[in-house]
């Protein structure tokens, strides 16, 4: 299991190495729609793994709470962009 | 059996990943990567989801609530970015 | 805990830290510290810490984010105030400077707001308390540039001095007796 761990934070890397050297604000968003998404169902992978309930309920509070976030920020650009 | 398929499920999920985030690095336009990242995330991380629901079926309530969420929200998701993004690049 | 991805996941955590102090532009440092709040989240789940990573999430990532766009976008801007029949009059001099002042400011990703007044006294104590950043007001018939800019932001007429290149306008910096010593 620890294979596929790891090689869950190499995908991770791509989106972070992506958001460090792309200059437009949308590359960006997008890559952070990717990590949010990663990031979120990595620690449902591990709540499983160490069949721990708690970080599972939290692990999809955050999938659900990310992507909200994530569609208030969207539009706020826009918003701001917009003006 | 199971744990092979549960295996299989999560490798396939990971695969998706990776070919769904590759498209991020290069000079193709927003659209374009989104188009990518959220057929191949979603598809991937509901892969990844039904394979550890496989492996671990007591935790199922969670790892539905997961799948369900990931079908909704992201493909909302994808939408008002798309929205969003095209309406800003106009300006 | 003898888990070895543990040690792979965390120093994403100040590498993420890093990419956020050295980011310039602010709209951009934003989405990163969204990044920075996602990778830390993770980070919290991992080590086993689920309140906190909820919080993180929460707060850090939502609330903070939308909250400091706000911020950002209300304090970085430059108020520049001008009379109503300056507008009225349509002048192409006006139009070509603040096309000018829009592009400067965005590079130092600053907006620039118009505010107008009916009269030059109105205009004079909104400077004066500090309503406005700067005023744009017709200069004197017999000197070769049509408008006069005075600025009482110091910053502002540092980069206006050196970066302002149109002919229209002269340039003053004019102190504002004030309480505070920041604007």
């Amino acid at each position: 299991m620890n294979f596929i761990l790891i090689a869950m934070i190499l995908a991770l890397l791509i989106p972070i190495y992506e958001a460090w050297q792309d200059n437009s604000i949308w590359q960006k968003m997008l890559a952070f729609a990717s990590i949010a998404t990663k990031t979120s169902i990595m620690i449902l992978v591990i709540s499983v793994l160490r069949d721990d309930w708690w970080i599972g309920v939290v692990a999809v509070i955050i999938l659900s709470v990310g992507n909200a976030g994530l569609m208030l920020l969207a539009h706020l650009i826009k918003r701001f962009n917009e003006v | 059996m199971i744990e092979f398929f549960s295996y299989s499920c999560i490798v396939i999920g990971i695969i998706f990943w990776f070919w769904g985030t590759l498209p991020l690095i290069g000079k193709r336009s927003v659209l374009f990567k989104l188009h990518s990242l959220s057929v191949a995330d979603t598809l991937g991380s509901m892969s990844i989801v039904f394979g550890l629901l496989l492996k671990i079926p007591s935790e199922w309530p969670l790892l539905l609530l997961a799948i369900i969420t990931l079908a909704i929200w992201n493909t909302v998701l994808g939408y008002v970015l798309a929205y969003c993004s095209s309406g800003g690049g106009e300006q | 805990m003898t888990d070895s991805y543990i040690y792979i996941i965390i120093p994403l955590l100040p590498l993420a830290a890093l990419m956020l102090v050295f980011q310039v532009n602010p709209y951009h440092a934003l989405v990163i510290r969204a990044i920075l709040g996602a990778v830390a989240a993770l980070v919290y789940g991992v080590l086993g810490a689920a309140d906190v990573a909820l919080t993180e999430a929460l707060v850090g990532t939502m609330l903070a984010i939308t909250l400091y766009l706000v911020a950002v976008r209300s304090s970085l801007v430059m108020r520049l105030g001008i009379l109503q029949e300056v507008e009225a009059e349509g002048e192409i001099d006006l139009e070509e400077l603040i096309v000018n002042l829009r592009k400067i400011l965005n590079q130092h990703n600053l907006r620039l707001e118009i505010a107008e007044y009916p009269n030059s006294q109105a205009l004079e104590q909104a400077l004066m308390t500090k309503k406005i950043h700067a005023t744009c007001t017709k200069g004197e018939p017999e000197r070769d540039r049509s408008y006069h800019t005075a600025i009482r932001v110091r910053r502002l007429f540092e980069i206006m001095e050196t970066e302002l290149t149109s002919p229209v306008t002269t340039l003053s910096y004019v102190t504002v007796s004030n309480l505070e010593d920041k604007h």
